[in-house]
């Protein structure tokens, strides 16, 4: 039996406000799960819970070191070397900076810094330096300083490129063994 | 001189992982299950009530639901300023992905929402119709709106009502306690951190959850009649206090089991625990947590529940009890979300937590996200009024 | 030590003469297309370049020789570059362990390993028996927990193994950070998304090694194709001796292998 009021400007049902509200949930969850579907963007869920684009785009990040092939098919000169010595397995990036800050597209864009003097020698006893014990000596000589300069008879305040090529550490000392007759180390 | 030997020999270095560094989720990570166990506190009371037929619940049966309304809807606050990218908050609603404990927030918090909200707009209905025949204009279509466009209070539409008000509200416990339950189940899903995963962190979270709530209750409600001089139903307190000392009891014993098992069963990463409690976490944890928190307000609650004690003390009592309670809630909220960072996953050491006073997850902000429910409260009040007797209504 | 052949033998004007000629131009695949700063060096994994891309076929292995670490921070220093990394962050570093001769252990990373280990720690009155390096990055997980719990779905594990965060999906929560057991994500500073190591992903798709793999000096970091009977990773994995995981009882599945791995990393 229905019971309705006429009064005003409503005419409701004892049971309208249920109806309206039971409707107006049912809009909303449509109308939600309607923009759900369509804000969610086009590739999602191509191969599991994520935008499948989104896999190209970390593939085509720009790339900022070369590899030492990239450097050395330039530098004719310093590959020479560098791949004769014991510093092959070093990156040049590493020393000196990378490709993309180098060169672009075929043409350089900037200049890699050279180290000098006490940043040479903080750089290499970053490796080179026995006091931290971890090294093998299977796989990277280490000496200690200033013991290394004292055993040498050489100043104390020498940089370790005035005996050291950098890029060849052996070389001027094999051939100063050679000129004065001692054995070549290998 | 011996060497530490075991877990303990791991602490000696203090080595924390480079990332482990920064606390990520701070203050603003506390707020939120604060709020959140709040809220299903609160829900829990009314639903006493509603549900149970706890009579003697009656005064505060509304207030509670409001009170709960008030604090659900402050419950983004906390999340949307902790976000890196909060503009993208709706990625959680979009994408939501199925396996994250997280993604299921969004969802939750409308379902809650909307139960809570038309509970309490069925609740008020026969008081906003007559509001709305005494209106006129903008005020008038505003009442028109929350009553669904229908003025119809015969019989059987208040028949009608009292069904639907039953549904919801046994509806809503489960929705409530999933609600709070899942944010609990956030933390004890990280296998990663040695505090946190657990599988009674959920049940924990809910029993304290019910702890903050009905303490917020009945401190909201003796602070409020005292401000407006009026009387207290001292009656409904006691009911209240009893039903705290138990869900506390339950809580409490659940903490120290978990505190107590770790100890005892002494496997994976327990010594980074073990070494939080006694070292960084040793105020805020035994001291505060535990022994003023927990064992102050036990004693406090034995007294008030197992004793002849006068009405007046009884008030006094509550309220002290209650934002104790409080305390120990945002305490026990704290240790495990921001203890639980302080532990490097080196297994070796511990990093600092430093509160800042004005970044957005920092001390201001937190008064701030604080005040806000109660300035809701308030505004919530002048809309639905918070006791029977104020309202020429039954 | 031998003389390297070929191109190179001569001085840079005879080089020069050599590539107006036109011989050495075609064999040194040399710069390159426009566009982005694309350049094409010669492959390092070899195999990638003259096939397509089938996600669902690719098998790649990533080997931390701890035998062969010297703690010298080319990595750290070469990955910080490549990803202009904010510093206090780290998608890659190395630890130090000290051990004395009471077994106690003291490890410690200043700046990840950023500027190497210049010298021995200070703090430790004990006498040292032993030391060794810890190389760490990201785990790249088979049942990752960060893509477990990422809410939106910004972070995945690709159908070639890699796992991988969509930055532009990323809302910022952190739950990924508190996830990985490894502590191998952070966010970002400025974008305040979450980051973490790729294993280089936009170099191995270019046939390249990943930045860390390619600087590294003494071979401590490998890094190869297990489609590829050859490759080095597979000799190893393949080849007996012991390969382990970091935290194994996480459930993880790491795909990070560690050759010559100490009980006492963690």
């Amino acid at each position: 039996m229905r019971d309705v009021i006429e009064g005003g400007d409503l005419q409701s049902t004892y049971n309208s406000h249920v109806k309206r509200i039971v409707v107006g949930l049912i809009v909303f969850v449509v109308l939600g799960f309607a923009g759900k579907k369509l804000l969610a963007p086009k590739s999602f869920g191509v191969y599991g819970h994520y935008r499948a684009d989104a896999i190209e785009e970390a593939a085509a990040v720009d790339i900022r070191h070369g590899t030492n092939a990239s450097c050395l098919s330039c530098h004719a000169f310093e590959a020479k070397i560098h791949l004769s010595g014991q510093h092959r397995t070093i990156s040049c990036e590493f020393c000196h900076g990378t490709y993309a800050d180098h060169a672009k597209d075929g043409k350089k864009i900037g200049t890699l810094p050279v180290k000098q003097n006490e940043e040479i020698n903080t750089l290499c006893l970053r490796c080179h330096n026995r006091a931290i014990q971890a090294r093998p000596e299977e796989v990277i000589k280490t000496i200690i300083m200033p013991a290394h300069l004292e055993d040498q008879k050489v100043k104390t305040t020498h940089f370790c490129n005035q005996c050291h090529h950098v890029h060849a550490p052996l070389r001027y000392i094999n051939r100063a063994k050679r000129i004065v007759g001692i054995q070549e180390t290998g | 001189m011996e060497a530490a030997h075991g877990g303990a020999s791991y602490l000696i270095s203090n080595y924390v992982f480079p990332n482990d560094l920064h606390v990520h989720w701070s203050m603003m990570i506390v707020l939120y299950p604060y709020l959140s166990g709040l809220v299903d506190g609160a829900f829990i009371v009314a639903a006493l009530y509603y549900v149970f037929g706890v009579k003697s619940l009656k005064p505060i049966a509304r207030f509670s639901l409001i009170f709960a309304l008030s604090f659900l809807f402050c419950v983004g606050l906390p999340v949307m300023l902790h976000l890196g990218r909060p503009e993208r908050n709706l990625n959680m609603l979009v994408t939501p992905s199925p396996s994250s404990a997280m993604a299921g927030g969004g969802y939750l918090f409308m379902v809650t929402l909307t139960v809570l909200l038309l509970l309490i707009l069925f609740l008020y209905r026969a008081f906003l119709v007559t509001k709305q025949h005494e209106s006129k204009g903008l005020k008038r279509l505003f009442y028109q709106v929350l009553t669904f466009g229908s003025d119809n209070v015969s019989e059987e539409a208040l028949a009608l009502d009292k069904k639907v008000i039953k549904f919801l509200a046994a509806l809503g416990i489960p929705v409530a306690t999933i609600f709070h339950g899942y944010v609990g189940f956030l933390f004890g899903g990280v296998k990663a951190n040695p505090s946190w995963s657990t599988p009674l962190m959920p049940v924990i979270f809910l029993f304290s959850a019910c702890v903050s709530g009905i303490s917020g209750i009945i401190l909201a409600y003796i602070v409020i009649k005292r401000i407006r001089k009026a009387p207290i139903d001292t009656a409904c307190v006691r009911t209240l206090i009893n039903t705290l000392f138990g869900f506390f009891i339950l809580a409490f014993s659940f903490e120290m089991l978990e505190v107590f098992s770790h100890h005892y069963l002494r496997s994976g990463y327990h010594h980074m625990v073990q070494g939080l409690l006694n070292g960084p976490l040793f105020t805020s944890f035994w001291i505060w947590q535990v022994g003023i928190c927990s064992f102050g307000p036990l004693l406090i609650l034995g007294w008030l529940c197992l004793f002849r004690v006068k009405d007046s003390a009884f008030v006094i009592g509550s309220a002290v009890v209650s934002f104790i309670l409080l305390l120990q809630v945002l305490f026990m909220r704290w240790n495990v979300i921001i203890g639980g960072q302080l532990m490097s996953k080196s297994a070796r050491g511990y990093t600092e937590f430093h509160p800042e006073w004005f970044d957005k997850e920092g001390i201001i902000a937190v008064l701030v996200v604080m005040a806000v429910p109660f300035i809701l409260l308030f505004i919530l009040s002048r809309i639905f009024p918070l006791w029977v007797e104020e309202k020429n209504e039954t | 030590m031998e003389q390297p052949e070929s191109i190179f033998s001569g001085d840079r004007r005879q080089f020069i003469k050599k590539v107006l000629k036109g011989t050495i131009g075609g064999s040194l695949l040399l710069v390159l297309p426009a566009g982005a700063g694309n350049l094409e060096v010669p492959e390092q994994i070899t195999g990638i370049r003259n096939r397509p891309w089938e996600l669902s076929e690719q098998n790649f292995a990533f080997i931390v020789d701890i035998t062969r670490c010297i703690g010298c921070g080319s990595c750290c220093v070469a990955d910080k570059r490549e990803f202009n990394v904010p510093d206090g962050h780290y998608r890659t570093w190395v630890e130090r362990y000290l051990k004395d001769f009471d077994d106690a252990v003291y490890v410690d990373s200043p700046k990840g390993g950023l500027d190497g280990y210049q010298k021995p720690r200070t703090d430790i009155k004990k006498k040292i028996r032993d030391t060794f390096f810890v190389p760490k990055l990201c785990n790249m997980c088979q049942e990752p927990s960060c893509v477990q719990v990422c809410p939106v779905g910004a972070t995945y594990r690709s159908p070639d193994g890699f796992v991988l965060v969509d930055s532009d999906r990323c809302v910022g929560c952190a739950y990924c950070i508190q996830a990985c057991p490894y502590s191998a994500r952070f966010l970002h500073p400025v974008t305040r998304t979450a980051e973490k190591c790729t294993w280089c992903y936009h170099r191995v798709r270019r046939g390249l090694l990943p930045a860390c793999v390619s600087v590294c000096p003494t071979g401590a970091r490998k890094f190869g194709d297990l489609n590829d009977p050859e490759s080095e990773v597979t000799q190893i994995l393949k080849g007996p001796g012991v390969i382990t995981v970091l935290k194994k009882e996480m459930g993880n599945w790491p795909a990070l292998y560690y050759k010559g791995l100490r009980r006492e990393v963690v």
